[in-house]
């Protein structure tokens, strides 16, 4: 009669051993691989199985070369390096999340149940039980893309899902340093002969010239937008009329250039002929043609992106 | 000398000096007229209304203003903004442009002559071109001479740059605030050039006026200061300079802290520790000339230079140990993006996302500027030359000015003024060469002749008028080069070294001059073609009232009106509004209700709160509408007419700003289909037709097409066949084209059912019993 | 802040330094000072000593008392470095020795700009002292 009753209490004891050894197991799948779990189809359920007390983010990936799936390998590295940095917390809070990496060669069936199509996918899963525990713990949340694949955003954003804050540090970019450095340097035991450069007014309006030209072309939108230098075709006018290329930059910065220096010329070279008048003539025409020509190109490049403009020079 | 062409001989230095001034007095006059008639086009095409969004916040403040008086305007508190929260209207505005306003109004009345205070609004933008044209004109001036200053009041009169946020009718901000940035600018260059504290007191009260009208007065902030700054480090000191910048600096922060809305910032925040540190090294230096002007031990020389050093080291850790420490504030976001060009979107959506701070791609540059584009960068070289103090201000200005236009489209306006000054220097100088008649000797060896010196008697030529020049006489060779050495500008023979006295300069021949005279008035001509066709093209739309062209003539798309007269007088004056921030102002100022967020953006939660709603289902919408008092939801929807500024087209960064707040509940991944699309149609993705934006543009959509294929035109997609339903709101309004879509948000139900159900229950549909019947026994 | 900097210019001569014959050189200084340096400008300098002062007052007791109404320190404070950086300009104006550098402003016409912007200055102070 006692034996049945004491089979019953070891009962919840099994329960409780065989819940433990779930998150042992898992524990001991994240230490062996360095901090992240790689799954598989019956680790990745083990994972997130629905009564958890512990969050999990996961990444789909296809890293196999076959797949050519090179955002994956971009993003990677950044992944590794969050995940590392979860790895140094201190035991008793990092076991209450984990990081794992699903290879879609590893787990194809888990990539059809999730409907996944494209990867890299980062999903991130929510307790459902235990101090931690969240309202979605059934839908998992997605990382969204949308500052790229850099591990300090990542690492920001996840850390509003894990128990305390991913303590990421960014490398320091020794080459960086390393080439100002060097820099300075030069710079430092040059400086005697390089002065008189820097103390002419010339070097300064060569300077500023191009940095206004270089700006008013147009160069911070290629640089911020990130747009290419040509398009794919090799077409290199953007369509429409807040887009351009590089390639547009440097054509519109040397026709602005030229123009410019044409005016220059007729105002302060073209005087300075006075040794020969037919010389002098020659050059004025020369440049007032050079003014017509550039600027009908120019406004032709113009009309090219705005359709609606109506006027045209000689071009 | 010989002569290119000949001159009158017979007039005297009056004459001449009347004609000149009657000459310069006329050109005015033409150029202030055309600046104000080329900003009249949307006032003759429309009517005399308030355009876009902003100026219809800065109207109902005037409006408040001239009704109910300053002190009154001052104190404002304006409880139908933000609701429930309220706006302090008072502190948090830059008074400036309705303070102006106020004041022409009651000087109107009082001289009996009542103008309406609408039509105040709307032309005081034209109004201030013209002053910004003679502000100009005087700025120039000072750089090079008269027909440089005139030219550069024509370029800035017309040009599309300056245009585009000055139109009659864009009440804003910027309306005043380029005549103040200018005509303060100008002060302070005759400050520094005359080293008067007159000039710097009066270019302090100008500068607090410009305080007081715009945002964008850090910018003036911070280039006198590295005007100065630039001096210094080229070893120009003078105590001219000094008197000028301090006068300047001491009076002009005080000022600047009178304005509520800037309070203490200019002693806390980083923008204006620029200036408060070269203060502090310009007293410095000060101090280090007057005693050196004293001693003559180099000792003691060496000593004070380490001890200046030492105290302007000091003061730079100082400031930076402030700011580290948090006193100092640092870089607002706003003025910190300009910087670091990626930090917005990451860190703060709502500035990356309104279409002005965008970065501008070349053919803006183009369509604003026109020719003076090319000439910028000749006149810019030309100031190197001269290198005078003021003309190191105007290449910084130029150098900053680049920069900054080229990372926000918004900001093209502050390079405008720089790139007409030194296209105007240019042209000027082309000009002058060309125009002065005097040709230079033949060479023949060891003869002497003067150099040909550029006349500084022309005027520059006037749309398609070219006025004769007027040169000095002839009759006295003494009088002659006396006049024209104090107009020589002699760059040739200074900045080459070892080079004779006096070169042998000058153009020969008549057909050399015409031909560069006539292209440049080529030129010129094609700029005001130009500019004319820009602005009534592209910046004279009001953007209240759109316009399109038809096949059978241009049609009148009053839907925004209609929508918010609608609101106006059929619904109760406490009637709650919600819709995006875009059209908060419009709303208030045109519907006259509360309205949960507006342009004024202060409240990132808030509006977060709005897309929230926005993008969830009806189920969690409406407890937050219910919460906020919310009566009716408008939005904004194109797709009838092919409208494409509308709320479908915003609706990511709807998405995006609640997803800052709330990132577990909205994900903007969700929205999108499993491939990444934006779609509407029958791909949409689950959270995307069910979001109440979704349901509010597309409601009783399909049934426009009488059974035929729903197109929305501007997205090109077909909408599915069954349209969404509404459970929780009801149409209310529906304007002409369909833009505008205003619906009512039900109050919960009398019974305590859920909506949901109760909508089920009016359509006929029976809830399903859970329980079998009972069933009863007669009574036998 | 501007205040040390403003004041530490006027503080750093009689302060002594280590280099051995800056005693002397100070000792120079102020007689240089005092035999060359007409008395119209004297009587400026010891308006400016007293300005400097004033403003060193009000900065401690902000740093060591309180700064509780700021806009009445910042005021007063300023109204000091104004009439101060004013008082300075008027100096350098009506040195004999500047005349070269100031062809457009006579003495005459240097004492009218300080009153001028005295007044706007004090303008100013007033209406922010609250």
């Amino acid at each position: 009669m006692l034996l049945p009753l004491l089979a019953l209490f070891a009962l919840p004891a099994a329960i409780f051993a065989a819940k433990e050894s779930t998150h042992d197991s898992l524990v001991k799948l994240a230490a062996q691989s360095g901090g992240i779990i790689k799954l598989n189809a019956q680790t990745y359920d083990l994972l997130t199985s629905p009564t958890r007390d512990w969050s999990a983010s996961i990444q789909f990936t296809a890293l196999d070369k076959r797949r050519r799936c090179s955002p994956c390998r971009e993003f990677d590295p950044a992944w590794t390096a969050v995940a590392k940095a979860w790895s140094t917390v201190p035991k008793e809070t990092r076991d209450n999340h984990f990081f794992a990496t699903l290879d879609f060669d590893d787990g194809t069936t888990v990539f059809q149940k999730l409907g996944l199509q494209s990867a890299p996918v980062v999903l991130i899963f929510h307790p459902s039980e235990g101090s931690r525990r969240s309202a979605n713990a059934q839908t998992p949340t997605t990382y969204d893309f949308s500052s790229g694949f850099d591990a300090e955003p990542l690492a920001e954003q996840l850390s509003s899902f894990t128990p305390i804050p991913i303590p990421y540090r960014a490398p320091v970019n020794w080459a960086l340093w390393g080439t100002v450095g060097t820099l300075a340097l030069v710079f430092g035991l040059t400086i005697r002969f390089l002065a008189p450069i820097f103390r002419s007014r010339w070097t300064w309006a060569a300077l500023t010239t191009i940095i206004s030209l270089v700006m008013t072309s147009g160069y911070m939108f290629t640089r911020i937008r990130g747009t290419p230098m040509t398009a794919a075709d090799g077409s290199w006018i953007a369509p429409g009329f807040q887009n351009q290329y590089g390639q547009e930059t440097t054509v519109v910065a040397s026709i602005y250039g030229l123009l410019s220096a044409s005016f220059l010329m007729l105002t302060l070279v073209a005087p300075l002929q006075s040794g020969s008048p037919n010389r002098q003539r020659t050059q004025i025409y020369l440049w007032s043609g050079v003014i017509m020509l550039l600027f009908s190109v120019l406004v032709s490049l113009f009309r090219v992106k705005n359709r609606g403009y109506p006027f045209k020079l000689i071009l | 000398m010989p002569r290119a062409y000949p001159l009158p001989t017979d007039l005297s230095p009056a004459t001449v000096t009347n004609t000149k001034s009657l000459v310069r007095i006329v050109a005015f006059a033409l150029i202030s007229g055309a600046a104000i008639a080329s900003r009249l086009f949307a006032v003759i095409n429309f009517e005399s209304i308030i355009h876009e969004f902003d100026p219809w916040f800065n109207y109902r403040a005037t409006r408040v203003l001239a009704s109910k008086g300053f002190y009154e305007f001052w104190n404002w508190f304006d409880p139908t903004a933000w609701y429930p929260l309220g706006r302090v209207v008072g502190g948090t505005i830059y008074p400036g442009l309705m303070a102006t306003s106020g004041v022409i109004y009651n000087f109107l009345q009082a001289i009996h002559i009542p103008v309406d205070i609408r039509n105040i609004c709307v032309m005081l933008a034209p109004g201030f071109s013209a002053l910004t044209a003679w502000s100009t004109y005087m700025f120039t001036k000072e750089m090079k001479d008269e027909s440089a200053g005139l030219l550069a009041a024509a370029f800035i009169g017309i040009v599309p740059g300056y245009i585009s946020r000055s139109v009659a009718g864009s009440y804003d901000n910027e309306a005043i605030a380029i005549f103040l940035l200018m005509f303060t600018f100008f002060l302070w260059i005759k400050a520094l050039k005359q080293g008067s504290a007159l000039f710097g007191t009066l270019a302090a009260v100008f500068y607090f006026y410009m305080v007081a009208a715009w945002g964008g007065y850090a910018f003036i902030t911070n280039m006198i200061p590295l005007h100065a700054l630039a001096l210094l480090l080229m070893g120009r000191f003078t105590n001219r300079l000094y008197v000028a910048y301090s006068s300047w600096y001491a009076i002009g922060t005080l000022a600047s802290m009178q304005v509520p809305f800037v309070g203490f910032q200019p002693v806390r925040t980083s923008e204006h520790m620029g200036a408060l540190g070269v203060f502090g090294l310009l007293q410095i230096v000060a101090f280090v000339q007057l005693v050196r002007s004293h001693v003559s031990s180099k000792q003691f020389n060496n000593l004070l230079f380490a001890l200046a050093v030492g105290a302007g080291v000091v003061g730079t850790v100082a400031i930076v140990g402030l700011t580290y420490m948090g006193w100092i504030a640092p870089w607002t976001g706003r003025f910190y993006s300009l910087w670091d060009t990626g930090y917005a979107k990451k860190y703060i959506p709502i500035i990356a996302s309104v279409s002005e701070h965008q970065p501008t791609a070349w053919p803006s540059f183009f369509m604003d500027l026109h020719f003076l584009i090319f000439l910028f960068p000749a006149g810019v070289v030309l100031c190197f030359r001269e290198l005078r103090d003021e003309h190191i201000f105007v290449i910084i200005y130029a150098l900053v000015g680049s920069y900054f236009a080229g990372v926000m489209v918004r900001l093209m306006l502050t390079l405008t003024p720089v790139v007409c000054i030194s296209a105007a220097i240019a042209l000027s100088t082309v000009l002058d060469t060309y125009i002065d008649p005097s040709e230079p000797d033949l060479p023949v060896p060891e003869a002497d002749e003067t150099s040909g010196p550029s006349e500084t008697t022309t005027d520059a030529p006037k749309k398609t008028k070219k006025d004769k020049t007027a040169p000095p006489p002839t009759s006295s060779g003494a009088s002659v080069t006396e006049l024209l050495s104090g107009m020589v500008v002699t760059p040739p023979s200074t900045s080459k070294k070892g080079a004779a006295k006096e070169k042998k300069t000058g153009i020969f021949g008549t057909d050399t001059r015409l031909a560069v005279i006539l292209n440049a008035i080529g030129m010129l001509m094609f700029f005001v073609v130009h500019c004319t066709w820009v602005t009534s093209n592209a910046y004279s739309s009001p953007s209240v009232v759109l316009a399109s062209h038809n096949a059978d003539g241009l049609q009148l798309i009053d839907d925004f009106r209609e929508a918010y007269y609608w609101l106006r007088q059929n619904t109760p004056e406490t009637a709650v509004v919600m819709s995006w921030w875009d059209y908060g102002y419009q709303i208030a100022g045109m519907a006259d209700r509360p309205t949960l967020v507006d342009n004024n953006t202060w409240n990132n939660t808030h509006i977060a709160t709005v897309g929230k709603a926005m993008s969830s289902s009806e189920e969690v919408a409406y407890p937050i509408l219910r919460k906020h008092d919310v009566d009716y939801v408008l939005v904004i929807f194109g797709g009838l007419i092919g409208y494409s500024g509308d709320d479908i087209n915003k609706f990511l960064w709807m998405v995006r700003i609640a997803q800052g707040v709330w990132p577990d509940e909205i994900q903007e991944p969700k929205y999108f289909t499993p491939s990444g699309d934006y779609r509407v149609d029958e791909q949409a993705s689950p959270a995307m037709r069910n979001s109440l934006m979704y349901k509010m543009s597309y409601y009783r959509f399909h049934e426009l097409f009488g059974g035929g294929q729903a197109t929305d035109r501007v997205r090109n997609q077909v909408m599915p066949k069954t349209g969404p339903t509404l459970d929780y709101l009801e149409e209310a309004f529906t304007s002409e084209n369909w833009i505008v879509r205003i619906y009512q948000v039900k109050k919960e139900d009398p019974l305590g059912r859920d909506l949901k159900t109760a909508n089920a229950f009016d359509q006929g549909k029976k809830r399903k019993r859970t329980r079998p019947p009972v069933r009863r026994r007669s009574a036998a | 802040m501007a205040g040390p900097k403003a004041t530490a210019p006027v503080k750093g001569t009689s302060s002594s330094t280590s280099s051995s014959s800056s005693p002397s050189a100070v000792q120079t200084l102020w007689k240089a000072y005092l035999d060359h340096t007409a008395p119209r400008l004297k009587f400026i300098d010891s308006f400016l000593t007293f300005l400097v002062l004033s403003g060193v007052l009000q900065f401690v007791y902000c740093v060591l008392v309180t700064s509780f109404p700021f806009n009445a320190f910042l005021s007063g404070f300023a109204s000091t470095v104004g009439q101060f950086v004013l008082t300075a300009s008027l100096r350098s104006q009506v040195n004999s020795e500047n005349r070269t550098l100031f062809k457009d402003v006579s003495p005459e016409r240097a004492f009218a700009d300080f009153v001028i912007g005295s007044v706007v200055l004090h303008f100013f102070v007033f209406n922010f002292l609250g």
